[in-house]
């Protein structure tokens, strides 16, 4: 046996270990995909077969003609990428603040950001939602938007990638003349290039698959994102039709797997601190 | 050009005192190193005067200007860091622009700078690479650059070859020198190392615990020093300081000006029967660890026959004695020393 066959043998079970957890991760994906090419019929059979049998388009063209697909995506999108930028626009000079400046109350600032991570949206939903339905704004995507413009987990991240910054580069930036914004946003931000993009993916992620929210802040059809929509594609009489409902999720899932491959190699050096030694 | 002078400076942190009632004047256009052992305070009036560590009291003068609480980036200084604190995320070419960009300096003018500093540190052809890409000297240059392309009236630098292996450490010295003999401008120059202040300095500030131990030409703090810290900081090895008799005065020499013989010398000075405990040899010179009745102390010598465990004789010359107070303070009194080497004979013979 050479060593090169020997060193792959001792090597296989822990592949196979991998290739096992990899199965089981991709499988429901699988699944999902292959569902909604099936047909009705061929979806609810048993035993069930592991590829169409011929792929139809059908759920689709359903899905198409029987919600206004696009009105829901769009508020989702609206919803997702406001929240995101509201967030950034908060977060990035509270980090700057919370890692760089010494200023009184500090401490017990950094402490109730760290609280308001820790409070369950379930807690507070009731009293926000009275507050919207005061300010007449139930009909409105504001609902969906406002209560997330501080992200406490960003600001605790971003606030750990400013803090590994060396001060002598802070304080190099004054010394060439550059004011604090500008410190922020050219020097300081580009260093943590990573970690903005992991929060952006985090909150675009949790944003996108809120369900919880949206059904509770709002009635109206108008204002109601993709995660409801898919919710009412099961007030089916007849039986669920699972194709339908795969298709719908596959609409709602593919942006993110998308963005996440976009993103993957950012995210995992995010929690890898590199810097010039 | 421009004159720094501190005027009853101080700085805390918090309860504990880093430096008090300082009072230094930097001389225009002078060469000026901070030297001294960790924690002195050297590094805190390099950040005072940079603007980014401001003075707890007192007051700092640039031209005759108060500038103490004057923004870092209006003071026209420009500062070198130890770990050179270059923009990891932009070009050569922008680390050194950042500077000029704030300023507001029209563009062209800006190319025509860099192109020109570029050209006098040699990084030219590197203008387009990301620091990272780039080794610790070509690092170092960045920061230099970044400094002389603002044409700052002082530099400040903060330790700036000290993560430079010994090598190009040497050669950036050199370097450093015949830069400012061409910009001819202020240079403050913070350092542990004392050969670097040495070989540097027009003007050393010896620092010890936030006070002023000795300000002069290198020449002077290695030859003629204030006190005993100044003797032991400066040299390698450190002055031999012994002291004796009923005044617990010290006396103190230089471990080079030793003559070591075999044979007793009437002619010496000062003279005393010890034993080699240890040698090391250096390749110029010989390091020798002896002791005498007084205690042990460290001999370089030209001569490299003598051996461990044999019995010398070391002899010194009276003008190559030094005489130091209780205090630690140099005894200059004509006087004094007189009766200093009467009580030092008196000591041996008892």
């Amino acid at each position: 046996m050479t060593h090169d066959t020997e060193r792959r043998l001792r090597r296989l079970p822990s592949d196979l270990i991998k290739f096992a957890v990899v199965l089981l991760f991709l499988f429901p994906f699988y699944w999902m995909l292959i569902t909604s090419f099936k047909t009705y019929t061929e979806a609810i059979r048993f035993p069930p077969s592991l590829w169409p049998q011929h792929f139809n388009m059908t759920s689709y063209v359903t899905l198409l003609e029987k919600m206004n697909v696009l009105r829901y995506m769009k508020n989702t999108l609206i919803v997702t990428l406001s929240c995101i930028a509201m967030e950034m626009v908060v977060l990035v000079p509270a980090a700057y603040a919370f890692a760089k400046y010494e200023f009184a109350g500090k401490s017990l600032m950094f402490s109730l950001v760290l609280v308001a991570f820790m409070i369950p949206t379930q807690v507070t939903f009731i009293t926000v939602y009275i507050m919207m339905a005061r300010a007449r704004l139930l009909k409105t995507l504001l609902p969906q938007i406002i209560p997330f413009g501080a992200n406490a987990f960003g600001i605790f991240l971003l606030r750990q990638a400013f803090m590994q910054i060396p001060e002598e580069i802070v304080e190099s930036a004054r010394l060439d003349n550059a004011s604090e914004s500008k410190i922020m946003l050219q020097v300081m931000l580009p260093m943590c290039k990573s970690t903005i993009v992991t929060i952006a993916l985090f909150s675009f992620v949790s944003h996108w698959n809120n369900y919880f929210w949206p059904l509770v802040m709002t009635n109206s059809e108008a204002v109601q994102p993709l995660t409801i929509a898919m919710d009412k594609l099961k007030d089916v009489e007849v039986g669920i039709d699972w194709p339908l409902i795969m298709a719908g999720n596959i609409v709602l899932v593919a942006p993110i797997l998308i963005v996440f491959i976009f993103a993957s190699r950012k995210i995992i050096s995010a929690f890898a601190y590199r810097g010039i030694k | 050009m421009a004159e720094i002078k501190f005027v009853d400076v101080g700085k805390s942190f918090g309860d504990n005192k880093i430096i008090e009632h300082m009072n230094l004047t930097i001389k225009d256009g002078s060469f000026t190193v901070l030297v001294g052992p960790s924690g002195c305070g050297k590094t805190t009036l390099l950040r005072m005067i940079a603007g980014i560590g401001p003075a707890s009291s007192g007051q700092i003068l640039l031209d005759g200007e108060d500038i103490t609480d004057k923004a870092p980036g209006k003071r026209g200084v420009a500062m070198v860091f130890q770990n050179y604190a270059i923009y990891p995320t932009m070009t050569v070419r922008e680390n050194i622009e950042f500077g000029l960009k704030n300023n507001h300096v029209p563009k062209e003018e800006r190319s025509r700078l860099i192109s020109e500093v570029a050209l006098s540190v040699g990084l030219s052809e590197l203008l387009d690479r990301k620091p990272s890409t780039l080794s610790g000297g070509q690092r170092q240059r960045i920061a230099l650059a970044r400094a002389m392309v603002k044409k700052p009236k002082v530099f400040l630098m903060d330790e700036p070859l000290s993560n430079l292996d010994a090598k190009l450490r040497v050669a950036m010295r050199t370097e450093l020198i015949e830069l400012y003999k061409k910009l001819q401008t202020t240079f403050v120059y913070v350092t542990h190392d004392q050969i670097e202040a040495m070989s540097m300095a027009d003007d050393i500030v010896l620092l010890d615990h936030g006070k002023i131990q000795q300000e002069d030409a290198p020449e002077k703090i290695y030859y003629d020093p204030d006190n005993v810290f100044t003797a032991q900081f400066i040299g390698t090895p450190p002055m031999n300081i012994f002291s004796f008799g009923a005044h617990e005065n010290r006396m103190g020499f230089r471990s080079e000006r030793v003559t070591l013989s075999y044979q007793a010398n009437k002619q010496a000075f000062f003279e005393r029967k010890g034993s080699i405990i240890t040698r090391e040899m250096l390749g110029s010179e010989t390091q020798y660890q002896i002791k005498i009745p007084e205690g042990s102390l460290m001999v370089k010598s030209l001569n490299e026959k003598f051996q461990v465990g044999e019995t010398v004789y070391i002899q010194l010359q009276e003008e190559h004695l030094y005489f130091f107070d209780k205090e630690g303070l140099r005894i200059r009194d004509k006087k004094e020393i007189a009766e200093c080497n009467a009580e030092l004979e008196a000591s041996h013979e008892a």
